[in-house]
């Protein structure tokens, strides 16, 4: 080959091969991540309601949030290992500093309010059969109003946004409350109208028919006591909760017999339920971390941790020190977080003090501890030993959370350690902040490991407080005192059941059980909600709604009563969202904050 | 380590003092007859070389044989002088021999400096740029050349990002200019843009490194190179013998020191201090702690029972590397081939890195016009548990648990009585058990160049490069049960997880350069250049859980349990680029350089991918000037200054598209896709289409030197620039329904000043005599925010602050610790003795959001090094020091923000922490707050952690022994040079370490620090963080250079 040659065939090659790679070396297209335009995809649309239901897992059943939302209320202290220990003793100044608190509730849900509008804006003109869309535009109204129910009710006036926002904007402002509560209302109207009357068989208890009249109810009755109220609001949060309770065959609903059942395990999707945030096994569409590895996963439902005493430290010889652990921490006995701990003086003297004929103390608290000196020891094997003889493993009971103080002679004939209320005059052993009865509600045995989070779905509204709710409407003037007390009778009818209960015990219970429109007082509908819902992610905002917050917490309180102010009945708006107001006229903070 | 301190101190003393000396008078005296010999720098006899006696007419010339005779007075100084060598002047010092080396003219003055598709000998350049060589470098015996980097050049800071084995450290060539986007430089090998890790590179195979550093010496890489050029040249063949090198070392690496905590006494009177310290104790003295001594540690305390668990995980790494070469050649062809081995093993058993070098180059002349070439660098790293220890469980764990049982086996959960935390296993579990423990990763890359150069006409090239490069790393990972890693206790909850990440690039670039000289004076070069460049990226990982056996681990996914996929990477991205370049210099005294180059990238959207972009830089080399003849001790000056502007579109790909945050769903407990389980999305980053380049115009103006017989040299530089339409990652307030999105806003300036000195501070006289050169860098950098979106003077919720650099501290001050005698005044604001006191900025008797402040920031007031090189006889010294001034770093493990960012259960007596002067009421301290065992987090402990960061360390000591040449000779040996090393030997200076605070203050994490209980993150986006982990290392070692 001559050299010219050469030369010519190098130059050719290399401007050639430069020239063809350039056409498409500046095109884009995205292959592991999804950006915004999917959204007007079917896939698309459904996938920001399951974002949006997903996203609820970062809240309900999480740490920083139950602590948050189960403080500063009349039924619960602050357990030996709580974080965020001024909203349990209302230490004001610390809590106006630390508004943050709230950043991952409001930053969320107003993430999934415009996903929402987002499936709305395009989901109206998708191209998928018309049932299924109507389907997906009612669970996105349901959505947005959930959002705005929880945002409304937490921090008073919000923003408002009912269109999908692609805007950058760094200004905003906060909406009169009478207008939230009419979106809300709104959206829930037309989901209910289109949302079918149970869900579709074997999808757990997603947003149905009854879960939107019963927010919608719920919401009547919180716009009845705000300063928006319609003279009709008390009248409709009545007539729409009996319209599910009358109708609760057509949605599937009823009472579960027995009170115990409501919370046991395998019931999430019972009968009582309305909806559930849903956890499985799975670890990718359950966002679980591999069992054994510490719960470390942000999604997970931690919930059967947080109200848990500190057994495994009760040695053999407490109060003294020495001695083996009576009860070893494992899968059955559950992860001790002590972060919470119920108000046992309210609870025993007040709320759950008839526990003789109303099984819902037994069916919301664990008093018992049975011995357990290794994991998962085999029943019958030996256990530990105390100064009154020697445990047997599963079968004697190790720590038993007595809800009265002892005789002397029975904490001598009893092998294991007796815990006696606090605030009881003579009690000996006492509950402290991280001995005290355990919640049984969110108790899960059948996890992996010891250390592993719950993979129950989160139980979020139940049946019983639509007669709660209607109770409390009628109560305020929706329907009659009579209506009132018949609502909560079918309640308390219910709670007469006990396990091995002879037929004879059962009437006289139920009898006993009954109350008369006389009985009834806003305080006595509270301490019914107590006995009914108790620990379940909803008393500050009973409290808050009812305007009793500062009462209560006086009365029964002794951590908050010195600190509680009116003000604390809403809460902070967080500190980032204030910062980042950057244009327009600066994001106000609530009063008092 | 005192010890060690006062040892330099007075040896720096001595060096002093024997300065002082030289410099004293000179004795009189009678003449002598010199018999003398001059050298060229290549060993061969300068010929017909001027020798005379200075101040006076006489002198001689030398012979064929290089000798000379001359009579002259023994205080006498002789002035040898040749064509082409720099003349040196000799003092006779009353030696009657005496032996010279000339210095090449062309090598110093005409030394040659890579400034980008291209050479230019340096006394033409006119950008900012600095070289370093590679023997420099390789004084520093670490895995990568970062780590040898750091203060050795001015401009450059270096920041250790871990203290992991083969971390490279975060680098920044004159600061930050983008707040969100990428601030890292471009780096070049041998003229390709390197698409590997610096740890891919062995520095052993490194000749020199040029670093661009100014708008105007970037230009020609374009975007690329918006936050600097590294350019690195490797060893290649060359005409001649063939030379075979072998380099090799091998030495001990220790950890530094181990972290102070409290002891078994101390620990046991912490626990009762933070039982004391909870508010429920002041009503009730007899309070329990939920962290009370257990009954296994009130035994043990009884028994003086002192587990250090550190020194118990801790071992003595070893850290070696080889290198074999083999370089030669003829006129038509040279090749280099090099083949390197380094491995480091860990100073927690178990951990070990190994990389393997082999490098190949042939430059082949097939025709008088023809060149082609060859560059092939092959990188293979195996690394083993690197950042896999159990050092944080170790540390948490208590002096009073016993990590043995009485018969010797390991005490398997020591702390089995402690309620919250009994179900940890013993950190020693963590040491061996390879058959249960792994943590593998295997990562392979390649370089592959291949260039053709035709000379078309005799003053005119074209030459084209392609440059491929592929790099992949598979991780494998398992972890079985019962160790300190899983408390699982069986396979079925043993973990495993595999990931694979690929990548490729590659880079076209052909060119037209021109080079000629017209009438002897004006010298012209052009060059012209289209570069296309391609970048791909991908990656996957699956996770599992659950084996039948052990030996199974992650080598049968079939077998495993569960098995969960993992978001995976991927990414595209394509440059083009056309560039022209034209240099003229007129009479060697007047120099101009231009640029303009022009970028297309695919990361931004369609309308908004292109930008061009000029560079302009002049020089005058003044020596040559006619005004300068009667300054005779300047031997060189030249006065350099550059205007040009650079753009930076450093995002990723998709970026200006937006993206949903995915999660999963599950509707039931059934199955079915799409029926159960559902995919799911929601808002997370705004599109934005009008995203545009980020462009800085940068000034530059620096002045080279060199006097007293270049005895001195270096140069000074300063700069300016300023950066607008800043790419930021803009946080949005939620409640309009996104979180972020990236944005151009902003404008931020930085300038700085930076020196570069060069003394010969003793030269001998004689070869073999005792010579002493230091070389210094220092420089400092201040960068801020000059504006944000309109009139925005401050972005709290993003942490800018116009005035100030971007990354700064934005929270609430401590001013001490109540006292008891301030109760009233502290329970104003809810506070009570021992708990933190904060400044009340807007005096409102509460502490919240409107108390933060600016704190400082991650800047340093100056960084400097320093080298000192000693040579007598055979022997050679260097001693390299490096600082840091003026620095805050955030001490995470000294505060508790109730996440994983600060050190969880600080001061809350659960766990062991660093041993802190904490208060009570009886040590009414102002430092560190009361312990309360009520609570998981103290407040505001985030405010503890900002410490000063200054330091003064020695990198390096190293003393070196050429063996002499006659023993040499009869083995054939061409070069035989031994040495011992030390290197990060200790810490000269460091408030940190004196505070008892910490044991290196240099940092060795990045990112973002502690919240703030006040509201927000105090550093939003690279704070320099000092994390209590595996501490850092010093080796000793033993090398030797060998060249036959």
């Amino acid at each position: 080959m001559k050299q010219k040659n050469k030369i010519f065939l190098i130059l050719c090659a290399a401007v050639l091969f430069t020239a063809t790679g350039c056409k498409k070396i500046l095109e884009e297209q995205p292959r592991a991540s999804i950006d915004p335009s999917y959204f007007k995809t079917p896939e698309g649309i459904q996938g920001g309601i399951a974002g949006i239901y997903s996203s609820f897992r970062g809240h309900w059943g999480t740490q920083i949030f139950t602590q948050l939302f189960s403080a500063g209320t009349d039924e619960s202290l602050k357990g030996a290992a709580a974080d965020v220990q001024h909203w349990f003793t209302y230490n004001n100044p610390l809590i106006k500093s630390t508004t943050n608190d709230y950043a991952g509730f409001w930053n969320g849900l107003f993430i999934d309010i415009n996903t929402a509008n987002g499936v709305l804006e395009y989901g109206a003109n998708a191209n998928m059969p018309a049932a299924t869309k109507t389907q997906i535009l009612a669970q996105a109204k349901f959505l947005r109003a959930f959002c705005y129910f929880y945002l409304v009710t937490t921090f008073g006036e919000v923003p408002l946004h009912t269109t999908f926002n692609t805007d950058p904007s760094t200004a905003d402002s906060r909406a009169p409350l009478a207008d939230v509560y009419a979106q809300i209302i709104t959206d829930l109207t037309e989901a209910a109208a289109d949302l079918p009357n149970t869900p579709a068989a074997g999808t757990g208890k997603p947003a149905y028919k009854a879960t939107a009249l019963y927010l919608l109810a719920k919401t009547y009755l919180w716009r009845a006591w705000s300063s928006a109220a319609l003279p009709t609001d008390f009248t409709s949060a009545y007539t729409t909760a009996r319209s599910v309770i009358d109708n609760k065959a057509t949605y599937g609903l009823n009472l579960m017999p027995y009170f115990g059942d409501t919370f046991k395990e395998g019931n999430e999707y019972g009968p009582e339920v309305l909806m559930v945030i849903d956890h499985t096994k799975d670890l990718k569409f359950g966002q679980n971390s591999a069992p054994g590895s510490f719960a470390s996963g942000p999604a997970e439902n931690k919930s059967n941790f947080f109200w848990r005493p500190n057994y495994p430290t009760v040695n053999a010889n407490y109060p003294s020190g020495g001695g083996a652990s009576v009860c070893v921490r494992d899968i059955r006995n559950g992860r001790p977080f002590q972060r919470i701990r119920p108000n046992t003086k309210y609870i025993i003297d007040v709320a759950f003090a008839n526990r003789a004929t109303d099984s819902r103390f037994d069916g919301t608290f664990q008093t018992v501890f049975l011995s357990n000196s290794t994991q998962m020891a085999a029943v019958g094997s030996p256990g530990a030993t105390t100064p009154r003889g020697q445990l047997i493993n599963a079968v004697d009971t190790a720590i038993w959370f007595a809800d009265r103080v002892v005789t002397p002679a029975e904490r001598a004939a009893f092998k294991g350690i007796i815990f006696e209320p606090d605030h009881l005059p003579g009690a000996t052993v006492k509950y402290t902040a991280s001995y005290f009865p355990n919640l049984r509600k969110f108790n899960d045995s059948t996890r992996a490991d010891l250390n592993d989070y719950s993979d129950r779905p989160f139980i979020l509204f139940r049946f019983s407080d639509l007669y709660l709710i209607a109770a409390e409407a009628a109560f305020k003037g929706g329907a009659t005192m009579q209506d009132a007390a018949d609502m909560i009778n079918v309640l308390r009818t219910r709670a007469a059941l006990k396990l091995n209960q002879s037929p004879a015990e059962y009437a006289a219970a139920v009898i006993a059980q009954q109350i008369t429109p006389a009985q009834i007082t806003l305080d006595f509908l509270l301490d019914e909600r107590s006995r009914e819902l108790f620990a379940e992610d909803c008393r500050w905002w009973d409290l808050s709604r009812t305007k009793t917050l500062v009462a209560r917490v006086q009365l029964h309180n002794s951590e908050g009563a010195a600190g509680v102010q009116p003000y604390n009945m809403l809460r902070p708006i967080p500190q980032q969202q204030i910062d980042l107001v950057t244009e327009g006229p600066a994001f106000p903070q609530n009063p008092g904050y | 380590m005192k010890k060690t301190a006062n040892i330099t101190k007075r040896l720096l003393q001595l060096l002093v003092l024997f300065q002082l000396l030289l410099t004293a008078g000179q004795a009189l005296a009678q003449n002598l007859t010199i018999k003398g010999r001059v050298l060229k720098d290549d060993g061969q006899p300068a010929q017909s070389a001027s020798v005379l006696l200075k101040g006076t007419n006489t002198g001689t010339t030398t012979n064929q044989n290089g000798e000379f005779t001359l009579s002259a007075p023994s205080n006498g100084t002789l002035i040898i002088s040749t064509v082409d060598f720099i003349t040196q002047e000799v003092a006779v010092n009353g030696s009657a021999t005496m032996s010279v080396t000339l210095v090449s003219a062309t090598r110093s003055l005409g030394e040659v400096v890579v400034v980008g598709y291209g050479t230019q000998r340096k006394r033409d350049v006119t950008g900012s740029t600095i070289t370093v060589k590679g023997e420099t470098l390789n004084q520093i015996k670490a895995p990568n050349l970062f780590n040898q980097l750091q203060g050795r050049a001015a401009g450059v800071d270096i920041v250790n990002n871990s203290s992991q084995i083969g971390a490279g450290g975060e680098i920044r060539i004159r600061g930050n200019r983008s707040i969100t986007g990428n601030n890292n430089p471009l780096i070049v090998v041998d003229g390709m843009a390197f698409g590997g890790s610096v740890n891919d590179i062995n520095p052993e195979n490194i000749a020199t490194v040029d670093i661009l550093k100014d708008a105007s010496a970037t230009a020609i890489f374009g975007s690329r190179g918006s936050n600097g050029v590294i350019i690195i040249t490797t060893k290649h063949g060359r005409t001649g013998k063939p030379v075979t090198t072998y380099n090799g070392y091998v030495g001990i690496s220790s950890a530094i020191d181990t972290w102070e905590q409290f002891n078994g006494q101390e620990y046991a009177k912490y626990k009762e201090d933070a039982r004391q310290g909870q508010p429920a104790f002041l009503t009730n003295p007899n309070v329990t702690s939920p962290y009370a001594l257990t009954a296994i540690e009130q035994t043990n305390l009884a028994a003086g029972v002192n587990t250090n668990w550190q020194d118990l995980l801790l071992t003595t790494g070893i850290r070696t590397g080889h290198d074999l070469n083999v370089a030669g050649g003829n006129d038509r062809t040279q090749y280099f081939f090099g083949f390197g081995y380094f491995r480091e093993t860990g100073i927690i058993p178990d951990q070990a890195l190994d990389r393997y070098t082999l490098n190949v180059n042939i430059d082949h002349k097939m025709t008088e016009r023809i060149r082609i070439g060859f560059t092939s660098f092959n990188t293979m790293i195996y690394q083993k548990r690197l950042g896999t220890s159990a050092y944080g469980t170790a540390m948490r764990i208590g002096p009073l648990y016993k990590p043995y049982n009485d018969d010797g086996t390991l005490n398997f959960q020591p702390t089995i009585q402690q309620g919250v935390d009994n179900t940890t296993i013993n950190p020693l579990t963590s040491i061996g058990n390879n058959d249960i423990i792994k943590a593998n990763s295997r990562r392979y890359q390649f370089q592959h160049n291949f260039f053709a150069e035709v000379k078309i006409l005799k003053d005119l090239k074209f030459k084209s490069t392609f440059g491929f490069g592929w790099s992949q790393t598979f991780n494998s990972n398992y972890t079985g049960p019962n160790n300190v890693f899983n408390s699982n206790a069986n396979t079925a909850g043993a973990n495993l997880s595999q990931s694979n990440a690929e990548g490729w690039q590659y880079t076209i670039n052909n060119s037209l350069d021109y080079n000629r000289t017209f009438a002897g004076k004006h010298k012209v070069q052009v060059l012209a250049l289209q570069e296309v460049q391609k970048n791909k990226f991908q990656s996957q990982q699956f996770n599992g859980q659950g084996v039948p056996a052990d030996y199974i681990q992650d080598y049968n996914f079939q077998l495993v349990n569960t098995v969960t996929p993992q978001a995976s990477g991927y990414s595209e991205s394509g440059l083009i680029g056309y560039m022209g370049r034209v240099t003229y210099s007129f009479d060697d005294k007047y120099l101009l350089t231009t640029t303009v180059r022009t970028d297309g990238s695919s990361v931004l959207a369609k309308g908004n991918q292109w930008v061009t972009y000029p560079a302009v830089s002049l020089g005058w080399n003044m020596e040559k000037e006619r005004f300068m003849e009667g300054l005779k001790f300047v031997n060189s000056l030249k006065l350099r200054a550059g205007l040009g502007i650079s753009s930076n579109a450093g995002i990723g790909p998709y970026t200006t598209l937006g993206s949903l945050s995915s999660g999963f769903y599950n509707y039931g407990q059934g199955s079915t896709p799409l029926v159960n389980y559902v995919n799911g999305y929601t808002i997370n980053t705004l599109p934005n289409p009008n995203l545009t380049w980020e462009k800085t115009r940068g000034f530059n103006i620096g002045l080279d030197f060199a006097v007293l017989n270049s005895r001195l040299s270096g140069s000074i530089e300063y700069y300016d620039t300023k950066t607008t339409d800043i790419l930021l990652s803009k946080s949005l307030p939620r409640s309009n329904g996104a979180n972020s999105i990236l944005d151009n806003v902003g404008v931020t300036a930085s300038k700085g000043i930076e020196l570069t000195l060069s003394s010969v501070n003793i030269k001998s006289k004689s070869s073999g005599g005792f010579t002493w050169r230091t070389d210094f860098t220092g420089f400092f950098n201040r960068e801020k925010i000059v504006s944000l979106q309109q009139g925005l003077q401050q972005d709290l919720g993003n942490g800018w602050f116009v005035g100030h650099p971007i990354t700064t501290i934005y929270d609430v001050r401590k001013i001490g610790i109540w006292q008891t005698s301030e109760a009233t005044q502290a329970a104003v604001y809810g506070a009570a003795p021992g708990d933190i006191k904060l400044e009340d900025v807007d005096k409102n008797n509460s502490i919240g959001a409107s108390d933060r402040q600016i704190i400082g920031d991650f800047q340093p007031d100056f960084v400097a090094g320093m080298t000192q090189h000693f040579e007598y006889k055979n022997f050679d010294m260097n001693i390299v020091m490096f600082g840091r001034f003026g620095q805050t770093v955030v001490a995470t493990y000294l505060s508790a923000d109730g996440g994983a960012n600060g050190y969880p259960f600080f001061l809350n007596s659960r766990v062991n922490i660093h041993k802190v002067d904490y208060w009570t009421p009886t040590n009414p301290t102002n430092a560190f707050p009361q312990p309360d065992a009520s609570r998981d987090g103290l407040l505001y402990t985030s405010t503890l952690t900002y410490q000063d960061g200054s330091f003064i360390k020695i990198r390096t000591i190293d003393l070196g022994y050429n063996l002499p040449n006659r023993i040499l000779e009869k083995a054939k040996i061409q070069g035989l040079r031994v040495y011992v090393s030390a290197q990060n030997p200790f810490i000269l200076w460091s408030p940190l370490v004196k505070a008892g605070l910490g044991i290196d203050p240099e940092g060795n994490g990045t990112g973002n620090a502690v919240n703030s209980t006040a509201g927000g993150s105090p550093v939003q986006t690279r704070a320099i963080t000092v994390n209590m982990g595996v501490p850092p290392t010093r080796q000793f070692i033993f090398g030797i250079n060998l060249k036959f």
